[in-house]
């Protein structure tokens, strides 16, 4: 059970009126959402199963505002959720029903592109995609590529770290992101790194990246765009089994390949998928893997053969290399249709995101499908094989009674088989609301505390996008470790102090 | 000076025969003249634990150290009552080959770990200086040192996935994961890439590999001009090419290290070295795109390979202490691409002004320059100001990385941190509010 240690804010009837009509002081009349009927359209993510509605979203133009804002919330004591675009699968956007949403949509400018130093700064509110297309045309491009790319926002794939097809080889959001500017949630206004490297300090940048709202809110960030690559080649194998497409994969990298991007697909979501939007994908296949790979012609040319080599090896039905960009979008296609086609199979479904080594695939696959018979749900495989992030898609029909309640707990024994195995519980969508209860299974009582504790030098009061992540909030002692006492509220079993 | 029951209490965690108390042993361990009480080499994290409980309790100032060949960075310290050493943690705990993934101790060599890696053809892409001095793995990702690699691979701080350390309170805990897709918590590991033992004491590291390239070549080119060589630059990081370093050498530091390897005599030019490292055939036809472009530039080429390509990019890292001078300063400047050039002009007119010598490089492609200056005390001072006012002015940053203890006291080693050292100094309170670690040398 959890239970908050800060009690419910004591707040004057018309309390909630006056906030607003400050919030309005700041942003003007339309900077502000008060009606319910509009509120409801932020009381989620992607992660449509919990819904909250906020006091008020709010929709800022400049730091400044932002500043504002949180300035007046520390003062009010009153929570705040950050959002972007909305598309996070882990409710890391879910409201508080006791705070406000601050959405950043409206900060979507991209401020400067500076080729030849290969930077780009923007707003949080700017779309992936559009900081690639800001920069295609001097043959540049932003590799941290999500799926969702074409909506979510930077200041979305900064909170969350987002990854994506190409991050095996070219890394993470958090390997492209060299400056932000950040308020911090008393209001104040900091920068950590910029358009040049290595300033002195500690990484504030690399924290704040992928800490999921938690740590303020970002309002600038500087991003590193790097050249396309010369050639691009990509190839499809099927097999009959799911473990020779994972052993290719293990095959590759023994081989000294580190491909762009590498995809399995398992029977399941290959036969939705077909049925949806006909890529040419076997339906018999057990299983599908794509392999990409990038770099300079010669380079490329080199490691084909070794790939297919690999791929025959692991007795690939059929192999096919794409002959022209159209080929390529056609192989990609299926895989990037993978979770919208399940909606057909089954009228609901639950991604996770968990992560394993590379080398555990076969076995944690088999470890899945066992667990799948022993709930009587299907799971489809769709991953991101070359870094060993899975998305295990289990579906099932909220309609029947305890299908939902089942599903999750099937999806937390999937999470327990990736940390077993030594990963992790999310590799890129993020802990949010959904995997907070799992947050201790990578973690123990020392570790959450060392957290907590950098979280304080942030956050004193706990108010930036509360409820996420950590299983049980914390509070902050004022002046950092102290011998250990035991708080009243700690003796009545109410929380934990750190 | 802590108390002598103090010491005894640190003497019996790790056994008398690991602990250093006679003062004339002890200056090898200081630290710019600080001399420590007493020098510790636990074995595990367990007794490193134990010490810094200890210490948080006497509230006596410690110093983590691996092999301490990068002790002159930062501020001298307020305090070094205790040097630890981490120089007994030094087992490779797992290499798993097929993630491209390994987890060593942290008081291993860089080099002993490359060894181990090398017997399945994988590294850790990271090249600093002092490797043939024993650098550590622990002292290369608290100060997250770097080389050329750079370029390609990213620092120490792009590869770390996983760590374990100690707190000042001698809580033990860990960061990141085994995987390297992984965003559960926060990345503690990038917090402490860098951090300069000022936060915590990094016991074990798991970080991502990359196979050993195939095949290795240097192309280098001296060019008439500044101009010429710098458009070089331009021209080869808007290409295709896949480069592993790119670095730009002032006249000075061009002609001491080709001369020195006998790679030709006046070649004191602004010199670029490209090193491409890949599949035959991919370096083949890359060197032949970048001799290209320099001789588009005028510039004049030659490659190298093999052992004279080992002992070119040996000078260019460990440059900067090879100078039989007396040492000046060292310095690290991080400026914009487009502003490297400036760097070099005002190295220039410090040498006429004030008769300095600088040797620089910079890793053309990311906008660091590492430079050393020797001169009489003033000018070396006066150049540092003046170096430090360009790089922050242009938005950048120059650190003072080693100085000669008669010149360091009147620099400023890290000039300013800008907006958010109020949240910085927060994060050293809360991680060690005894200010035991490291104390003073980062603020």
């Amino acid at each position: 059970m959890q239970s908050s240690i800060k009690e419910t804010i004591e707040r004057p009837p018309d309390w909630k009126r006056g906030f607003g009509e400050r919030l309005t002081g700041i942003l003007g009349r339309d900077g502000v959402i008060y009606a319910d009927d509009e509120l409801l359209a932020y009381d989620c993510d992607a992660l449509t199963g919990y819904r909250i509605k906020p006091l008020f979203v709010v929709l800022p133009r400049t730091s400044g505002e932002v500043s504002r804002v949180m300035k007046m919330c520390y003062d009010e004591d009153v929570p705040f959720v950050p959002r972007g675009a909305g598309t996070g699968l882990s409710g890391g956007a879910l409201p508080t029903d006791e705070g406000i949403v601050i959405s950043l949509a409206r900060m979507n400018r991209i401020i400067e592109v500076d080729i030849p130093n290969e930077r780009v700064v923007v707003e949080p509110g700017v779309t992936n995609l559009s900081v690639t297309n800001a920069v295609s045309s001097y043959g540049y491009y932003y590799a941290p590529d999500p799926s969702s790319q074409i909506v979510c926002t930077i200041g979305g794939n900064v909170a969350e770290n987002s990854g994506g097809v190409h991050c095996l080889k070219y890394g993470v959001t958090a390997n492209h992101v060299l400056g932000l500017e950040v308020v911090l949630p008393d209001g104040e206004i900091i920068e950590t790194g910029g358009k040049t490297l290595d300033h002195p300090g500690y990484d504030i940048m690399g924290l704040v990246v992928g800490s999921e709202g938690l740590l303020g809110i970002v309002t600038k960030i500087t991003l590193r765009i790097i050249k396309k690559p010369e050639t691009v080649k990509t190839l499809f194998a099927s097999f009959d089994r799911i473990e020779e497409a994972g052993a290719s994969v293990s095959g590759i990298t023994a081989r000294g390949v580190i491909p762009a991007g590498m995809e399995i697909m398992d029977n399941l979501c290959i036969r939705s998928v077909e049925e949806a939007v006909h890529a040419g994908y076997p339906v018999d296949a057990g299983s599908i893997l794509l392999v990409e790979l990038d770099g300079p012609h010669a380079e490329v040319a080199a490691q084909m053969p070794l790939v297919e080599e690999v791929l025959r090896g692991q007795s690939a039905l059929e192999i096919r290399i794409a002959r022209d960009a159209k080929e390529r979008e056609l192989f990609w296609k299926g895989r990037k249709n993978a979770f919208p086609a399940m909606g057909r199979v089954s009228s609901d479904y639950y991604v996770q995101d968990g992560v394993i080594p590379r080398s555990r695939l076969a076995e944690v696959l088999g470890r899945i499908g066992e667990l799948s018979r022993e709930y009587g749900l299907s799971v489809g495989n769709v991953f991101h094989a070359g870094d060993g992030n899975l998305h295990p898609l289990v579906l099932y029909n909220s309609k029947i009674e305890g299908e939902s309640e089942k599903a999750l707990e099937l999806a937390g024994r999937i999470l327990g088989v990736c940390v077993d195995a030594g990963g992790s519980i999310t590799g890129e969508h993020g802990v949010g609301n959904d995997k907070k209860r799992f947050l201790s299974l990578m973690f123990d009582e020392n570790d959450l505390e060392t957290m907590n504790l950098m979280r304080c030098a942030f956050d004193p009061k706990g108010l930036s996008n509360p409820g996420k992540v950590f299983p049980t909030p914390r509070t902050c002692v004022e002046q950092g470790m102290k011998p250990y006492a035991e708080h009243p509220l700690q003796k009545a079993g109410l929380g934990e102090m750190y | 000076m802590p108390e002598s029951s103090i010491l005894n209490e640190l003497t019996s965690i790790v056994g008398g025969e690991n602990a250093v108390l006679d003062p004339e042993l002890l200056q090898s361990s200081a630290v710019d003249g600080v001399v420590p009480a007493i020098a510790l080499y636990p074995e595990n994290i367990e007794q490193i634990s134990e010490i810094m409980k200890a210490a948080s309790r006497a509230g006596a100032s410690v110093v983590p150290r691996g092999s301490g060949t990068k002790r002159g960075i930062g501020n001298k310290p307020l305090g070094a009552d205790i040097v630890l050493s981490t120089g007994r943690l030094n087992r490779v705990i797992a290499h798993e080959s097929s993630d491209l993934v390994a987890t060593a101790e942290c008081g291993i060599a860089l080099s002993d770990l490359q060894s181990y890696l090398g017997g399945k053809n994988q590294f850790l892409p990271v090249d600093p200086p002092h490797v043939r001095s024993g650098a550590t793995l622990g002292g290369i990702i608290a100060t997250n040192d770097s080389g050329p690699l750079r370029l390609r691979y990213g620092t120490s701080r792009e590869l770390l996935i996983g760590m374990k350390a100690v707190r000042a309170d001698g809580g033990i805990f860990k960061g990141g994961s085994k995987v390297v897709k992984n965003v559960a918590g926060y990345d503690m590991p990038k917090l402490f890439a860098g951090s300069l033992g000022t936060l915590g004491i990094i016991t074990e590291a798991t970080f991502r590999l990359y196979p050993v390239p195939e095949m290795s070549r240097t192309y280098i080119a001296g060019f008439e001009s500044l101009d010429n060589a710098h458009d070089t630059v331009r021209s080869l990081i808007n290409s295709n090419l896949v480069l592993n370093a790119l670095e730009h050498m002032n006249p000075a530091l061009a002609g001491s290290i080709t001369e020195g390897l006998g790679l030709g005599s006046d070649c004191n030019r602004y010199t670029l070295a490209v090193r491409i490292m890949n599949v035959p055939r991919a370096v083949e036809d890359q060197v032949k795109t970048v001799s290209g472009i320099s001789q588009e530039n005028g510039g004049k080429g030659l490659i190298i390979e093999a052992q004279n390509e080992e002992a070119f990019w040996h000078e260019v890292r460990e440059f900067p202490w090879r100078s039989s001078e007396q040492a000046g300063a060292v310095l690290k400047a991080g400026v914009l691409i487009s502003d490297v050039p400036r760097v070099f002009i005002l190295l220039d007119e410090l040498s006429d002004k004030y008769g300095i010598r600088a040797h620089a490089s910079a890793r053309a492609g990311n906008g660091i320059v590492i430079i050393s200056i020797n001169g009489d005390r003033e000018p070396v001072i006066n150049s540092v100001r003046e170096l430090r006012g360009l790089s922050e002015s242009a938005g950048g940053s120059l650190v003072v990385r080693e100085a000669s203890p008669d010149i360091k006291p009147a620099l400023d080693v890290w000039g300013g941190m800008g907006s958010s050292l109020g949240l910085l100094k927060r994060i050293k309170s809360a991680f060690d509010p005894g200010n035991i670690l490291n104390p003073g040398r980062l603020f």
